[in-house]
């Protein structure tokens, strides 16, 4: 997809880190948070990074998140007519895990999305994007052909993934959960560790700081719980010429190992494939959890707001050699274009360029 | 070049399993010349669906730059219901979980019409807005759309297609 004058107007963050994007910085810059154990059964817990602690029910936390994420991006001046999309992998499974079997799944997959909806008064169209990881950045791929379309001037994608143990003991089961931590790339990595985050972008054609260059999307069903690499390197060349760009024009990667043993070395070698000479690369799963449905917005959101308050992610732990590759320990010097590339459960690959018009 | 919402367009195909034939399954083996495993009910319904509405087409495979896009209200409702059931037992559920998730019917049915591509899944109410959202900003090469939905206290099953192109 190509896109011409798509812009960030606005983005929030509720993540392990903090509830906005100001103190999951500070918690960053003191070298981040620990999971916390959640129990999906007897005998068996899992680390999961949580948001922090709230009152009030499943629904109550889901309203008073989205209400401060869609605050924090400036939500409010008169954008509630134009679409929102909700992007989720969970949705609302968390909130059916408290109802006796019987009124279980009574719904519908759009009762999450109404329940977004309805916390901040949206009068516009609303959707559910669900595509497990890539969701977050499917929705804004999503937005931006509706902005680009001339149909809006402004769209709101809202990321969400609250806990519920579902989800925590079905990757359990699949045997991709880490134990301890999550060591994207990093040397005895040992699985992935999910995480709670919430996150708002929103996005018109007014010109601002950051633009969505392109994108691209490209599902391959021949590995449907891991990274397919002709699928990863046909994702980066569509984002890449959907954005008029090469691979030399990017001056930063923004990876998505999640601390895979298998994905995280073919995503490896499939940026190699696709770059002569790597250019500097970051991860924020450490820090955040690996997000699920909303890890496109939410590692969108932290990394730009890394960039602009001169913070960086940095790793506390040791890469793994055999992978050729290194994590960048500083913001690079030049900083125009980046790719945010995110692979998901289902065979889904999805990626983004996002431009710093200032620099 | 993309088609815009103003762009007019073209069904190529539309296929509707209504009523749902009692062999539907061994239909779809017989087509994909083999027999889908560890997919669920729902999963099936859509691969079914979208093979027949791509052969009434006349195309053995999905064209490359073709959008695929499902919606579904109840999704893999019975995988889920029994996943849920599985996670109070504190049982393991691999399989129902993979088959409750949307993103693995994407994967399966892309495979099924061998095609590797732009497959997304999106829900509305108003199935004009849908309808909408998946034609802005395709290619010339179409959209495949389908809607699925697994039978549900008396509610008949569904897997209705259309393949649409830019005209």
């Amino acid at each position: 997809m190509s896109i011409e004058g798509v812009y960030v107007a606005g983005m929030g963050l509720a993540c392990a880190l903090g509830n906005d994007l100001a103190s999951s910085l500070t918690a960053l810059a003191r070298g981040g948070v620990q999971p916390s154990p959640v129990a999906v059964s007897e005998g068996f817990r899992w680390p999961v990074f949580m948001l922090p602690t709230q009152d009030g029910s499943w629904a109550e936390r889901l309203a008073r998140t989205v209400r401060s994420v869609a605050a924090q991006a400036g939500e409010g001046a008169g954008g509630r007519s134009s679409p929102l999309f909700v992007a989720s992998s969970s949705l609302d499974i968390g909130n059916m895990e408290h109802e006796v079997q019987d009124l279980r799944l009574g719904g519908d997959l759009q009762d999450f999305a109404g329940l977004v909806a309805g916390a901040l008064g949206w009068q516009g169209p609303v959707f559910t994007i669900s595509t497990a990881c890539t969701s977050a950045l499917n929705a804004v791929l999503a937005a931006c052909d509706f902005i680009h379309s001339g149909e809006v001037d402004e769209a709101l994608v809202i990321g969400a993934e609250l806990g519920n143990r579902f989800t925590v003991a079905g990757f359990g089961a699949m045997q991709l959960l880490s134990p301890d931590s999550a060591r994207p790339f990093g040397a005895g990595r040992n699985g992935l560790v999910l995480g709670e985050a919430v996150a708002a972008l929103r996005l018109g054609s007014r010109a601002a700081r950051w633009r969505i260059a392109g994108g691209s999307n490209v599902v391959d069903g021949r590995n449907p719980s891991g990274t397919e690499a002709s699928a990863l390197i046909a994702m980066c060349h569509g984002a890449l010429s959907q954005s008029g760009l090469s691979p030399r024009d990017i001056d930063l990667v923004k990876v998505q190992a999640a601390g895979s043993p298998v994905n995280d070395a073919i995503e490896a070698q499939a940026l190699k494939q696709v770059f002569d000479t790597l250019p500097p690369l970051v991860s924020l799963k450490s820090l955040l959890g690996h997000t699920l449905g909303a890890s496109g917005a939410a590692e969108l959101a932290l990394l730009v707001a890394c960039i602009e308050a001169g913070a960086w992610p940095s790793t506390g732990y040791a890469i793994d050699g055999e992978l050729g590759i290194a994590l960048s320990s500083q913001a690079p010097a030049r900083l125009r274009n980046i790719l945010l590339n995110v692979v998901g459960f289902g065979g889904g690959h999805a990626s983004l360029v996002l431009e710093d018009c200032t620099a | 070049m993309n088609a815009g919402s103003s762009v007019a367009w073209r069904t190529v195909a539309h296929f509707s399993a209504d009523p749902l034939p009692a062999d539907w399954r061994d239909q779809l083996a017989h087509r994909l010349g083999r027999r889908p495993r560890r997919v669920g009910l729902w999963t099936e319904l859509a691969m079914y669906g979208a093979r027949c509405c791509l052969d009434a087409a006349g195309e053995d495979a999905l064209p490359t730059g073709a959008r695929l896009r499902v919606s579904s209200m109840r999704g893999a409702w019975g995988a889920t219901h029994a996943g849920l059931a599985q996670l109070d037992a504190g049982a393991l559920m691999p399989f129902t979980f993979m088959q409750g998730q949307p993103a693995l019917m994407l994967a399966e049915v892309g495979r099924c019409l061998e095609w590797q591509g732009d497959a997304g899944f999106a829900l509305c109410r108003d199935p004009q807005q849908l309808l909408q959202l998946s034609r802005i900003g395709a290619g010339s090469a179409g959209l495949l759309l389908g809607v699925v939905e697994e039978e549900r206290n008396g509610e008949k099953p569904r897997s209705e297609w259309w393949r649409l192109v830019p005209a």
